[in-house]
């Protein structure tokens, strides 16, 4: 799937994440976390693992993290990429299954 | 036995924070909110918070509810589809007006279990019921699906439209109260009242629950935790109800043992409102930990 | 707590807002550089409001008992998500240095800083970005031009010859503006055009870094008579960071006879570029002791004299003015 414009989810208070998913060339991932040194890696990969889910190959991934749970960074990650792939009304009940 | 409704708490679809601690506050119905607390640019990503959330959140033993957009929107068929998909206990359609609204969004609810594969039936409703239009037809909506689990009345649009405001003495709601109660026990479901929005007047919000008390509803709709309490307390039975409940369970037994199809007590016959209103006294006093499991009265 | 959009032609929301601000130690400006005002209200007191303006935010106030936290934190989010409502994902923000952690917090990032302000960003774009896509050459001497060209003249060409003369490479950086009479577009063909000979020059777009201050907001520097002093501080920081990674070691610019305030901008250019940087002003070039000037130019165009431009432009920018002229003409008519 391709990413067909910038699109940005989710907000910057307590328990969110940010995402602002744009084009790019192979998966490049800027993650900005308080919680870097414990939880950095655990969100980096539910990130890149529902990117894969998606076949998404080529995007740029800025999060900015707030202490969110991880059901919250894929809702999120999800609307980004509803949004960036212009299909926020019709789900990929394939990936959501 | 039906499940105690007290208390159904708003929480908005869009909320990260709210929705991860939605369970920790003892409400009996938790109703995640996809409809008018989010923003139209926010609708896409409230739906996929709430769906995540349904799957991987510990809600305990609460109801889970989700008010999702109508079908008259581009967004009211995917939150449906979302909402069936995530497991949800009830859906729950705001601005009732008819009947058919109800039948409408049952075959979308239908089709997406179908589509799924999920058992027929599985998913649950419930209509609000927030116009002029919508209170009249409050009986025939009660009865127009069995998936209906309740009916509610959302005050908020119902006054504006009825050309009043919210009173403390409730007068303004006195005939949509009894017109959706009614329509509700006809149909032998539940009942919920409204939001009461001025979360820091406790004694206007006791008022309120106290009359939606007597009239006989269900439970009512809080915006803030803080109002589970409130409800909770005056809901709870007092120590001669819980009484008299005991010895209309304990003349149940009785008749069983000996095998009799009558029941009675202090030489009275024990009918069926009777018996279930024993059960709902006994299953308030558990929730609201008046008695231990064998439904003794804890020493104060 | 609830958020809205504040109407400020509307008196009563705009003494509400007025007051917040001042509390900040604000001072309001220009209300024309703001295109929509946010506020956050508990109960019936604005409690804090943003504003933006393109992609800058701008105004932020919070009420005192509120800072520190949730309530800056939902204002930020709300702009940044109603500026992408937009599509417009790259943003910016001046602020004060005791407030830079807060924005740093929400995963801004500093472009720029100096004692007094900090330029912040955040988004799908950086300044890392904007300068890892410019073109990288080697030498020793490498130099800088940063200039609007609205339109490119002789004095401009003149400029660039003597830059290109005593450099082994010039960046010729092109101030991305489109408040001007020629387009950004057209304003780089036409320097493109007219240096196409200097092949040791290369014509960059200035993107959003390479600023003209007409837009930089002073609305928090109290004292009027140093904002020139400050906006020159924190784009020569800006012009440094660049300057660093691309290895340019001077830049040119033109004498300002007519503009006073070019005039104290690149008096602190001179005190604040070196030593990493050195500065080279040249006198403007004259046509019969007629200064030549990008104003004149556009003056030339309004009267409708082509004879009078062509004295000032080169022969590519006057083959462009020639040909466009009517529409030139309905652009200063349109008032641009």
């Amino acid at each position: 799937m391709e990413i067909k414009h910038t699109a940005l989810a989710g907000t910057l208070e307590s328990s969110d994440i940010q995402f602002t998913l744009s084009k790019g060339t192979g998966v490049e991932i800027n993650l900005d976390s308080q919680v870097e040194k414990q939880f950095g890696n655990q969100i980096r990969k539910v990130i890149t693992d529902l990117l894969a889910d998606y076949g998404i190959e080529n995007v740029n991934v800025r999060a900015v993290d707030k202490g969110a749970l991880d059901c919250t960074i894929k809702a999120r990650l999800i609307a980004a990429i509803q949004r960036a792939t212009d299909t926020q009304n019709q789900p990929n009940w394939e990936v959501l299954g | 036995m039906e499940r105690l409704r007290r208390t159904m708490m708003f929480v908005p679809g869009n909320n990260p924070a709210m929705i991860k601690d939605a369970g920790i506050y003892g409400a009996d119905s938790i109703m995640f909110d996809l409809e008018d607390s989010v923003s139209l640019t926010e609708k896409d990503t409230a739906r996929m918070m709430v769906f995540e959330a349904l799957q991987n959140v510990d809600y305990g033993n609460s109801e889970l509810v989700v008010r999702i957009n109508g079908l008259d929107t581009e967004m009211g068929r995917a939150d449906i589809f979302a909402m069936v998909k995530a497991g949800v206990q009830v859906i729950r359609l705001p601005k009732t007006e008819t009947p058919d609204d109800v039948v409408e969004t049952e075959k979308v609810i239908a089709e997406a279990e179908k589509f799924f594969g999920i058992e027929n039936g599985r998913t649950h409703m419930m209509a609000a019921i927030e116009s002029a239009g919508g209170v009249l037809n409050a009986p025939a909506i009660a009865k127009a699906s069995d998936r209906l689990i309740g009916i509610a009345l959302g005050a908020e649009d119902y006054v504006t439209m009825m050309k009043t405001r919210r009173y403390p003495d409730g007068a303004e709601l006195s005939f949509a109260r009894n017109m959706i109660l009614h329509g509700a026990r006809a149909a032998g479901i539940a009942a919920f009242d409204t939001v009461y929005s001025d979360v820091d007047n406790t004694e206007g919000f006791n008022h309120e629950v106290e009359i939606i008390h007597e009239l006989g509803f269900d439970g009512k709709s809080v915006i803030n935790p803080r109002q589970i309490p409130l409800v909770n307390a005056i809901y709870a039975p007092t120590d001669k109800e819980i009484r008299n409940a005991k010895d209309v369970l304990h003349a149940i037994e009785e008749a069983h043992k000996k095998g009799s199809g009558v029941i009675s007590l202090r030489g009275k016959m024990v009918d069926k409102p009777v018996v279930a209103r024993a059960e709902r006294t006994m299953a308030l006093a558990k929730a609201s930990h008046l008695v231990d499991e064998e439904g003794n009265i804890y020493a104060k | 707590m609830e958020i809205t959009t504040l109407d400020l032609k509307d008196f009563y929301y705009y003494e509400q807002w007025q007051s917040l601000v001042e509390k900040e130690g604000l001072v309001i400006e220009n209300l024309d550089d703001i295109t929509e005002t946010l506020g956050i209200y508990e109960d019936d007191e604005l409690i804090a409001t943003g504003s933006y303006f393109e992609n800058v935010l701008k105004y932020l106030a919070i009420e005192p008992d509120y800072q520190g936290g949730a309530v800056f934190n939902k204002l930020v989010s709300t702009l940044i998500n109603e500026l992408a409502t937009q599509n417009i994902f790259h943003v910016f923000v001046f602020t004060k240095p005791q407030y830079k952690q807060s924005f740093e917090y929400l995963g801004f990032q500093i472009v720029a800083e100096t004692s007094v302000s900090s330029l912040l960003e955040t988004g799908d774009y950086s300044i890392d970005q904007y300068i890892a896509g410019l073109p990288k050459v080697a030498g020793k001497n490498i130099s800088a031009i940063v200039m609007n060209a609205n339109p490119f003249t002789l004095g401009h060409r003149y400029l660039v010859e003597q830059a290109a003369k005593a450099s082994d490479y010039v960046y010729l950086f092109v101030v991305n503006q489109d408040a001007s009479l020629f387009t950004t577009e057209e304003r780089m063909d036409l320097i493109k055009q007219g240096t196409s000979d200097l092949e040791n020059v290369k014509v960059v777009s200035g993107g959003q870094y390479m600023v003209s201050f007409v837009t930089f907001p002073s609305y928090f520097i109290k004292s009027r008579a140093d904002i020139a002093t400050y906006q020159t501080q924190l784009d020569a920081q800006v012009f440094k960071r660049v300057a660093k990674v691309l290895h340019i070691t001077k830049r040119f610019v033109g004498s300002e006879p007519y503009s006073p305030t070019t005039e104290i901008y690149n008096q602190s250019l001179a005190k604040v570029l070196p030593p990493e940087v050195s500065l080279e002003v040249l006198d403007r070039q004259a046509v019969d002791q007629d200064i030549i000037s990008a104003t004149k130019v556009r003056s030339a165009i309004q009267n409708n004299d082509l004879t009078d431009v062509e004295k000032y432009v080169p022969e590519t920018t006057f083959k462009f003015i020639k040909t466009n002229l009517p529409t030139l003409l309905r652009r200063i008519h349109d008032g641009n």
